[in-house]
């Protein structure tokens, strides 16, 4: 064996000593480090993550940076960090072929922030490099055109195919494209399965990493044609501190235990309110109250976004705080909730893989 | 019974694998490891849709003598991660059979 294949074994080595604190192994049994080279005391790794969302990529590279320049022989080392994202499926089925993972976005109780939510998580999650879809589910109160400042109609592709909007690298698709304002969605259970059925094997998404979903209020059609429709990765639960609030988001997390579809975590959104005049941190709604929830129900707590002016002068503008003005406290909760989410996809998706999906052959 | 279809035990059964077993029966390999095969018309008469079985009260409608002897699946399709819809022969495919029903339903783990 020459000396420069001697030192490859040793670099993979070392690295086995950096744990992925998500999936809780070693990135060298997880499959993670790839490209290993060596020339002329110039070592070179590429570190294939789940998510380009990861939390604590920087930290990662590091870590794998100084554990190779440990060895003999080495004087520098080059560590590039690639993500690719898992599916959630092997079989997501004839209606969503390119999208790796579907994650609803849902509350039991209305108002709590669900879209404001869904908005900036998608956001984030493209920014972080991640290709991203937001269909808004809201037919009774579509508000994604809104807070993602968009006036223009989806226009219909080759096959009868909608092509959804994109906005800030998101692609959208919104009952709001199709009604004047003015307009109401009055409508019974077949056709908001229908719509459901449009919105996901009627519209053009390509290939997809994460397919963001606002649902409307409730545990009603609109929610069980979904989990009917398509396997879902894990639904992202969104609440206001409140008991009244997180009383009904257990029904949620109910509905979904139901129908076999994960919970990925819990979002406390309105957590408090800081005073833009004098900085003191105000409670409104109690704070808390859905990380206990979460804490009694075994399910993972994904962050708690500040009660703020700034999130909603921006909503209001169509510029989702995590772009307008991402150093802010607001931004950066909000970005916080992006990487929980997208570290506990990969969670699941890694479990997948070693589980395997349902074979049907019939 | 065993503990996959034990009350009070959380975690979703799940099937491996569904497939097709001699003419028209079906088989179910669960993640467990067990087997169960389901005779096509047992399957049939046990439909859970709003149709067949009373919703409020479980009370049977469809009647055995309504269903034939040769009934046999047709397709079937997974709901969401959840359940199984089959597409039987007679020209229904109202029913959603969960797994956890299925499981249930296993012929060799019914007490006779």
């Amino acid at each position: 064996m020459s000396e420069t294949d001697k030192l490859k074994i040793d670099i993979v080595d070392a690295l086995k000593s950096i744990q992925d604190p998500d999936l809780g192994r070693d990135i060298v049994s997880l499959g993670f480090v790839k490209d290993v080279k060596f020339c002329g005391g110039v070592a070179a790794v590429t570190i294939e993550l789940t998510t380009p969302a990861c939390p604590v990529k920087d930290q990662m590279r590091e870590e794998a940076r100084q554990a190779i320049l440990a060895l003999d022989g080495v004087d520098e080392a080059n560590v590039e960090m690639t993500a690719r994202v898992r599916s959630s499926s092997s079989d997501n089925q004839s209606l969503l072929p390119g999208v790796k993972n579907v994650i609803p976005v849902a509350s039991g109780k209305g108002g709590v922030g669900k879209s404001t939510v869904s908005a900036n998580l998608a956001v984030a999650l493209a920014q972080s490099g991640a290709q991203v879809g937001l269909m808004d589910a809201d037919v009774y109160g579509p508000s994604i055109p809104t807070l993602m400042g968009l006036s223009e109609k989806p226009v219909s592709g080759p096959n009868q195919q909608m092509i959804p909007v994109t906005q800030y690298d998101v692609k959208i698709i919104s009952m709001g494209f199709f009604l004047p304002e003015e307009k109401a969605v009055i409508w019974r259970g077949p056709m908001l399965d229908k719509m459901i059925t449009q919105f996901l094997g009627g519209v053009q998404w390509g290939e997809l990493d994460y397919l963001i979903i606002d649902l409307p209020p409730g545990t009603g059609d609109i929610q069980l044609s979904l989990c009917q429709k398509v396997p879902l990765t894990g639904a992202v639960i969104v609440s206001t501190p409140q008991d009244v609030a997180l009383n009904v988001a257990q029904k949620a997390i109910a509905m979904f235990n139901q129908l076999n579809t994960p919970v990925l975590g819990i979002v406390e959104n309105m957590s408090h309110y800081r005073c833009s005049h004098c900085g003191q941190r105000d409670e409104i709604f109690g704070t808390g109250g859905a990380r206990k929830v979460s804490e009694s129900r075994g399910l993972p707590f994904l962050g708690e976004i500040p009660l703020s002016t700034n999130i909603r002068v921006h909503s209001d503008q169509g510029k989702p705080v995590v772009l307008a003005d991402p150093e802010s406290e607001q931004a950066k909760a909000f970005l916080q909730v992006a990487e929980n989410t997208a570290a506990q996809i990969s969670i699941r998706a890694m479990a997948g893989e070693l589980e395997q999906d349902i074979k049907v052959s019939f | 019974m065993d503990e996959q279809t034990r009350s009070g035990d959380d975690s979703p059964v799940i099937p491996r694998e569904i497939t097709r077993a001699g003419d028209h029966d079906i088989r179910i390999l669960w993640k467990s490891g067990h087997e169960s095969l389901y005779p096509a018309r047992y399957l049939r008469l046990k439909c859970p849709c709003a149709v067949c079985v009373d919703e409020w009260t479980g009370r049977e409608i469809l009647r055995p003598q309504a269903v034939t002897e040769d009934v046999a699946p047709s397709s079937l399709e997974l709901v969401g991660r959840y359940g199984l819809r089959v597409r039987w022969t007679d020209g229904h495919s109202d029913g959603i059979y969960t797994f956890k029903l299925l499981r249930e339903l296993c012929p060799c783990c019914q007490e006779s």
